[in-house]
């Protein structure tokens, strides 16, 4: 009997020494991210196993301060990996620009890694990455919300030489991309909302010009889908746009709001604006398209699945980013030369608002090249690099000289013409809300969502996220 | 075993003139048997209690995920914002004279909303649910809603499954475990679902249900004249959960079966030669002889099945992502939005517990013992 209680005990000693050695070394890896060791975390008692456990953790929390490194000398060879998006041509761009940039530094052997395509499970990766602080990602694809969120994980750019070229882009987004006075990310790319049309449509049922109210749109993408379905395509839709709960759900509902006069969910001086009839209005309306000129299954369509229906012939109008423009006019496209963009439609009395997006690229503080990896970045982001992107695949430019530049115009004629949409885009709230914003997206795009699928009426959703939103970042409440 | 035994036995017989002999024996040996055991506990510390203890430990502060911020210990406060209930009697709309507003076309009360009668300090309660008794109506508040019907959505998924995959599974083992020409071929083809990747036949599923008529089902459903080929499976709420179950059977029916196969193939041919010539028939062979000898293997192959259910994380990670969560991929999702290291560490000892309660009842129920 003796015997097996003093296992008992034994047991229960080596696991509660393990918890405290465990929690130790686990609660606190990231509080002094410079040069401190955690070799005082000694073990607290003497058991062989602890011992073995510590050696197994140690390793992540021992890899040595990026900051500090050497930059990679001439001869040496490295391995940079960069963590970029693959939505439509994404990928196969930022491959091209890594062989470009292979070539004329041969030493450094350049990884393109795939993430997802979906901006929370993307978000999920890279915190992975950062939490182990891992250097197994040196270059980060981020986006414009999360400089704010992220930035203790970013090494500064303008350390690194970016100083120099940070004023040839535009002002706003180095503004966002700056986090006390660090610039965590160089701009890549920016985005806004569009509302794609098909010109041969919109001629065949006698109108001459796109919506430029949402009721307007309403009217027009009806008329057209049952005209289309009467001569046949039981397919066809009046309007694809983005409805799955996810961030690209954010963006849509702050344009329909936005246009409408509802504000930007929280103001920029930080004041929760959400609950207001114009935004309540104009969601009760959007869910009213579910299964009428949108499909059903639209409440489950990121950008991609929109890009489907609308490049098969299938839609009127769509809402989308810019990348879908030159996908459009692909060979593998049955709308070549049929659909043209123009500004997203406004709410009665609003004016037309498009939401800001756009990506930068990001250094990892965890990188065990950083001087390298920023020199990448910034050849990444270069006007050469911009440029080649903006011709093949409609990516905006975030350098103000290549609107201005022809052939990029010829390639993306609406660079031109809707410079003013870029410029004016609406910012989604994550400055103000920062280091919060992602829970203040989760919560709003659930409430929306649940207005979209018929669960509850825009009034309820906007009164319980206004309580949620005020419980989360202690905000006032007040009126757009 | 030995270590434990020799001990036990000995000390029987107190106070012997041999005990300090045998004693010293037994001690030696004992202490050769931790020796020996040492590897094993520290594969399991290292692999099991570690991680474990660090997700409890977590569980108990407000640590955010990937960030340098400064944790604290918040007992468990994580805990009962997550699992918090409350039931609130909703009383009917009244108007100025104090009459009870009645819906003019329906001839139903009305009902405030739900948010005027759910508390809000110190924690806000969400409406889970209403429902009516004994002609008064109540409103289930929860300050997770969204956790409480991620356990249900969960629980329900576990069972539906586990029983179409265990009676279908069973049907496919009987099959190929009888004699007939291109078994072999047809044991491996059984296999095929099993052995692709759960992200790539997710997907594939993805596009089959897919909300237009470039989706198998859809385009099935509408030659069937059920449907005009737009049904959204995945995010209509009805449709959510069987499309969910139904790739899972697909996929895990297999390994049942083969779990189940390997069972069938300890029974003795003789058994049912003896049955033969008893004058028994196939059906009354099945019931006295194939499923008492199956009971073992198949209490196995349900406690396989059913924990690694309540776990499920891929399949709705994947094919449902934000639009409804299993536990484990809530648990994720509150990890990734708010870098809510804490809260969802919670939540991932919620499962743990319900793991636990599952398999307890499992080994009590169907007699999992090795005595």
């Amino acid at each position: 009997m003796l015997n097996r209680k003093k296992l008992t005990l034994l047991g229960l000693l080596v696991i509660l020494a393990l918890l405290f050695a465990a929690c130790g070394g686990d609660a606190e890896p990231t509080e002094a991210p410079v040069g401190e060791e955690p070799v005082d975390e000694e073990p607290v008692v003497e058991e062989e196993p602890t011992e073995e456990m510590m050696e197994e953790e140690e390793p992540p929390a021992e890899e040595e301060p990026a900051g500090e490194e050497e930059p990679a000398g001439e001869g040496e060879e490295i391995t940079l990996r960069v963590l970029a998006g693959n939505v439509g041509q994404e990928l196969a761009l930022t491959q091209a620009a890594a062989e470009r940039y292979m070539e004329a530094n041969p030493n450094v052997t350049v990884e393109v890694v795939d993430t997802p395509d979906f901006v929370q499970d993307r978000l999920g990766v890279y915190l992975q990455l950062f939490e182990a602080q891992s250097p197994e990602g040196d270059v980060f694809q981020i986006d414009v919300i999360w400089p704010g969120d992220l930035a203790e994980h970013f090494v500064d750019l303008n350390e690194y030489g970016a100083a120099e070229v940070a004023g040839d882009h535009f002002d706003a987004i180095i503004e966002n991309n700056t986090v006390d006075g660090a610039l965590v990310g160089i701009p890549w790319f920016t985005d806004a909302g569009l509302l794609y049309y098909r010109t041969d449509l919109l001629e065949k049922y006698g109108f001459d010009a796109p919506p430029a109210t949402w009721t307007e749109l309403e009217e027009m993408a009806a008329t057209i889908q049952e005209g289309e379905r009467e001569e046949g395509n039981q397919d066809f839709w009046g309007f694809v746009w983005q409805g799955n709960a996810y961030e690209g759900l954010t963006c849509d509902a702050l344009e329909w709001v936005s246009s409408n006069g509802g504000g930007t969910i929280v103001s920029p001086d930080g004041v929760i604006t959400i609950n207001n009839e114009a935004a309540i209005e104009i969601v009760d309306q959007a869910a009213g398209w579910v299964d009428t000129i949108s499909p059903p299954g639209v409440t489950g369509y990121g950008e991609e699945d929109a890009r489907a229906v609308w490049q098969a012939g299938n839609a009127a109008f769509m809402r989308n980013w810019p990348y879908a423009y030159s996908l459009g006019q692909a060979e593998d496209s049955a709308i070549v030369d049929m659909f043209d963009v123009s500004p997203l439609p406004a709410g009665e009395g609003g004016s037309p608002a498009a939401t800001l997006g756009g990506w930068q690229l990001a250094v990892s503080r965890y990188s065990e090249h950083p001087e390298q990896a920023a020199d990448l970045a910034l050849f990444m982001a270069s006007a050469e690099e911009q440029k080649i992107r903006a011709i093949e695949g409609s990516f905006n430019p975030t350098i103000e000289s290549l609107y201005q530049d022809e052939e990029v115009l010829a390639a993306a004629p609406f660079f031109g013409s809707l410079f003013d949409v870029f410029t004016n885009a609406v910012a989604r709230p994550s400055t103000v809300t920062a280091p919060q914003y992602n829970e203040t997206s989760t919560l709003f795009f659930n409430a929306v969502h649940s207005v979209l699928i018929g669960d509850m009426d825009a009034e309820a959703a906007f009164a319980g996220l206004e309580l949620d939103l005020e419980d989360l970042l202690g905000f006032e409440t007040g009126a757009p | 075993m030995s270590a434990e035994s020799v001990p036990i036995n000995h000390e029987q017989e107190p106070a012997s003139p041999k005990r300090r002999g045998i004693s010293d024996l037994a001690k030696r040996e004992e202490r050769l048997a931790y020796v020996l055991l040492i590897p094993t506990l520290i594969i399991l510390f290292v692999i099991a209690f570690y991680p474990l203890g660090s997700v409890f430990y977590n569980s108990l502060s407000d640590r955010r995920f990937a960030s340098g911020q400064e944790s604290h210990f918040i007992g468990l406060a994580n805990y009962s914002n997550l699992l918090s209930l409350k039931i609130v009697e909703l009383q009917p709309e009244v108007d100025d004279t104090g009459q009870v507003v009645v819906d003019p076309d329906t001839g139903e009360i009305d009902y405030p909303p739900a948010v005027s009668v759910l508390p809000r300090e110190p924690r806000r309660y969400r409406e889970l649910a209403q429902f009516g008794l004994l002609g008064n109506r109540y409103v289930i508040g929860a300050t997770d809603p969204e956790f409480v019907r991620a356990i249900y959505d969960t629980v329900a998924f576990t069972v539906i499954t586990v029983a179409l995959e265990t009676v279908l599974g069973l049907g496919i083992a009987l099959v190929v475990n009888s004699k007939f020409k291109g078994r072999g071929m047809m044991r491996v083809v059984m296999l095929v679902p099993w052995a692709i990747p759960t992200a790539v036949s997710s997907r594939m599923w993805e596009w089959m249900f897919k909300d237009t008529r470039a989706g198998f089902f859809n385009i099935l459903f509408q030659d069937l004249g059920l449907s005009n080929g737009q049904i959204p499976f995945l995010v209509d709420q009805a449709w959510q959960l069987p499309a969910m179950i139904a790739i899972d059977v697909w996929k895990t029916t297999p390994f049942m079966a083969l779990l189940l196969l390997a069972g069938l193939q300890l029974i003795p041919s003789d058994l049912y030669e003896a049955a033969d010539v008893d004058g028994a028939g196939k059906l009354r062979q099945f019931w006295s002889v194939t499923l008492p000898l199956l009971r073992p293997t198949l209490a196995v192959a349900l406690v396989f099945r059913t924990l690694d259910a309540i776990r499920v994380f891929d399949l709705f990670q994947i094919v449902l992502q934000q639009k409804r969560y299993s536990m484990a991929s809530f648990a994720y999702y509150r990890l990734i939005d708010g870098q809510l290291m804490g809260y969802s560490s919670a939540a991932s000892v919620v499962i743990f517990v319900i793991i636990f309660v599952f398999a307890i009842l499992y080994i009590r129920m169907l007699g999992v013992r090795n005595d």
